[in-house]
């Protein structure tokens, strides 16, 4: 507004009441406001202070008091709230900056300050600076670190996009999609981009998305992102609100900003970062062609399986079947036999033999123990005297014999004799002896004759036979045939068997009576 | 394949694993059979879903309860 220089002639005075101007005495307001005056006339109503920051302080309202300095000076500066909040960097002590803003006369303290409206670092844009602490705030919260990178599904059924509706980005991502893999569905979610507000309604979208994703059937993945444009059009995609919603979505974010060389910290955020929309999308879907060359391949690979496991087991039974078992089922059976007949064999041959065996050690074993059983020695000894016995009666059937033979040759000696001569002394003798013992004989016979007769007369009277011939019977009981002596033997009713002489009857006894009661 | 349809990707996966079974011969030959009747199926359903070729593209906006909504989307192109 005022180009020409300071002239301090230039600066008016106002009229002070109770003071004469004339005598040369001015307030320390008047001063003030001469100094106000005149640095309000004397100076560029902007200016663009180079300097260092130092003693930055934040005050509680949100204005922002600071210093200023060079290497020789110092100028103390206000940056109000409202300069203050549209800030993109966080200014600090040391940093370089270009401040810039109005200087004027704070009159309460008697000072000038620098207004400023606008605080920048110098050397690099602005920007670029908040760009860097905002990159360096996040890292150091470990947002950008790999472990938080959600996995994007491979073939997702559905998903949104966040963008605005009408940039060439939404366009690139939908044509590539149709193009692509056209069996998915796609939600656009329109948002402004850039200028005041952006920032807020894409972190905004991010979190709708989330907790509505399951009403719209499910989300299962998310394009965040805008064409291409310059720093300032891209900011929104380096605001703090925005890449914290990034980083809180359960959903995975492929964030697509600007060109190849634009990197926004929502692309540092974001799961998978992708140099346009475009690429985006081709990240986001596969191929459809692909997919159906995948599953193909994997039918394809079902049937080889299946066809060659069929073709194994075909195989394996043909072998099965073509193996002599199938071929004459009873072969086996008769190797089987057969070796059943060989063993039996064995058997038969080698049972006997080991009965056989066992017999003899039996019998050697019998033979041992019957050295030593006492019935063995009880038989061995009546087997000794057995023999003993047999060999005695040999030795007298032998001398027997011998005598016999003895006899028989003294007879056959005698016979030779002539009998004549021979036997006359002997019949001499023999007619003596003869009549010795014919006299005494007969007389001795006669005489037991006469015993015997005696003897049979008593015998005759003894006999109770004849006692019945003279009349006497005998009774007995018909059972135990017990002889009847006394009537107290028998009782009425009994049956007795009475003999008598010729033959016998039965009779039943009847008024039994003791011999008393007869006499 | 029960009562719900698998995912385009679970059906992939469930494919990789039959046909791994039937190579690899770890299970018999009725039970390859079933599987590969299971395979194809699988095969038949991730076919159908691929041939879902219509591009369904919904705008999504905000109500005033703060659920989302959606309505037919038509891209222009000014930028």
């Amino acid at each position: 507004m005022i180009d020409e220089p300071f002239d301090p002639t230039r600066v008016r005075v106002p009229p002070e009441e109770g003071l004469d101007a004339t005598a040369g005495h001015v307030t320390v307001s008047q001063v003030t406001d001469m100094v106000k005056r005149a640095v309000e006339r004397g100076l560029p109503s902007t200016l663009h202070v180079v300097g260092e920051i130092s003693n930055l302080k934040r005050h509680g309202s949100g204005h922002l008091y600071l210093t200023l300095k060079d290497k020789f000076s110092e100028l103390s500066c206000v940056m109000w709230r409202s300069s203050a909040a549209r800030m993109k960097f966080t200014p600090a002590d040391g940093l370089e900056v270009i401040a810039t803003g109005a200087v004027e006369v704070f009159a309460r303290a008697g000072r000038y300050q620098l207004y400023i409206r606008k605080l920048e670092p110098r050397g690099i844009g602005a920007l670029d600076l908040a760009f860097r602490q905002l990159r360096e705030k996040l890292e150091a919260e470990g947002l950008f670190e790999q472990r938080h990178k959600r996995p994007l599904p491979r073939y997702p059924r559905q998903l949104a996009v966040v963008t605005s509706p009408t940039g060439a980005a939404i366009a690139d991502i939908l044509r590539t999609i149709e193009r692509r893999y056209p069996c998915v569905s796609v939600l656009v979610y329109p948002v402004l981009v850039q200028g005041p507000g952006a920032p807020e309604e894409i972190a905004r979208a991010i979190e709708r998305v989330n907790s509505g994703a399951a009403a719209l059937g499910e989300i299962d993945l998310m394009i965040v992102g805008r064409g291409g444009g310059s720093l300032e059009d891209l900011w929104s995609f380096n605001e703090e609100r925005v890449a914290r919603a990034i980083f809180s979505s359960r959903i995975p974010i492929i964030s697509a900003v600007g060109h190849e060389v634009d990197v926004t910290i929502a692309d540092l955020v974001a799961d998978v970062r992708a140099a346009t929309p475009t690429a985006a999308a081709e990240i986001a879907v596969p191929a459809l062609e692909d997919v159906l060359n995948a599953v193909s391949e994997r039918a394809n690979r079902l049937a080889r399986a299946m066809h060659n496991g069929l073709r194994l087991g075909g195989a394996a039974l043909d072998g099965i079947t073509a193996r002599g078992a199938f071929r004459q089922p009873l072969t086996a059976a008769h190797r089987r036999a057969q070796v059943l007949d060989l063993v039996s064999q064995q058997l038969g041959q080698s049972l006997p033999r080991r009965v056989a065996d066992h017999g003899g050690r039996l019998d050697r074993l019998g033979r041992v123990l019957g050295r030593i059983a006492p019935e063995a020695f009880v038989l061995r000894t009546m087997l000794t005297v057995r023999e003993i016995e047999h060999r005695l009666r040999w030795v007298v059937v032998q001398r027997h014999a011998e005598a016999n033979a003895a006899v028989a040759f003294c007879a056959a000696r005698f016979a030779r004799l002539s009998p004549a001569t021979a036997l006359r002394p002997f019949s001499e003798r023999l007619e003596r002896l003869s009549f010795a013992i014919s006299v005494s004989t007969r007389r001795r016979i006669a005489e037991l004759k006469r015993r015997v007769d005696k003897e049979r007369e008593l015998l005759d009277a003894l006999n109770y036979k004849r006692v019945l011939g003279r009349g006497f019977s005998i009774t007995r009981t018909k059972k135990g045939r017990r002889l009847v002596r006394s009537a107290a033997e028998v009782k009425d009713g009994d049956r007795v068997v009475t003999e008598v002489a010729e033959g016998s009857f039965e009779s039943e006894v009847v008024n039994v009576r003791q011999l008393e009661l007869f006499e | 394949m029960g009562k719900r349809k698998p995912s385009f990707e679970e059906a992939l996966k469930q494919l990789e694993t039959i046909a791994e079974q039937i190579e690899q011969g770890k299970i018999g030959l009725e039970e390859s059979i079933t599987q590969y009747e299971t395979g194809m199926a699988l095969v038949k359903h991730c076919r159908e879903i691929l041939s879902r070729a219509e591009q369904r593209i919904q705008k999504l906006h905000e109500r005033e309860d703060g659920t989302l909504d959606t309505s037919d989307f038509k891209p222009s192109q000014d930028t």
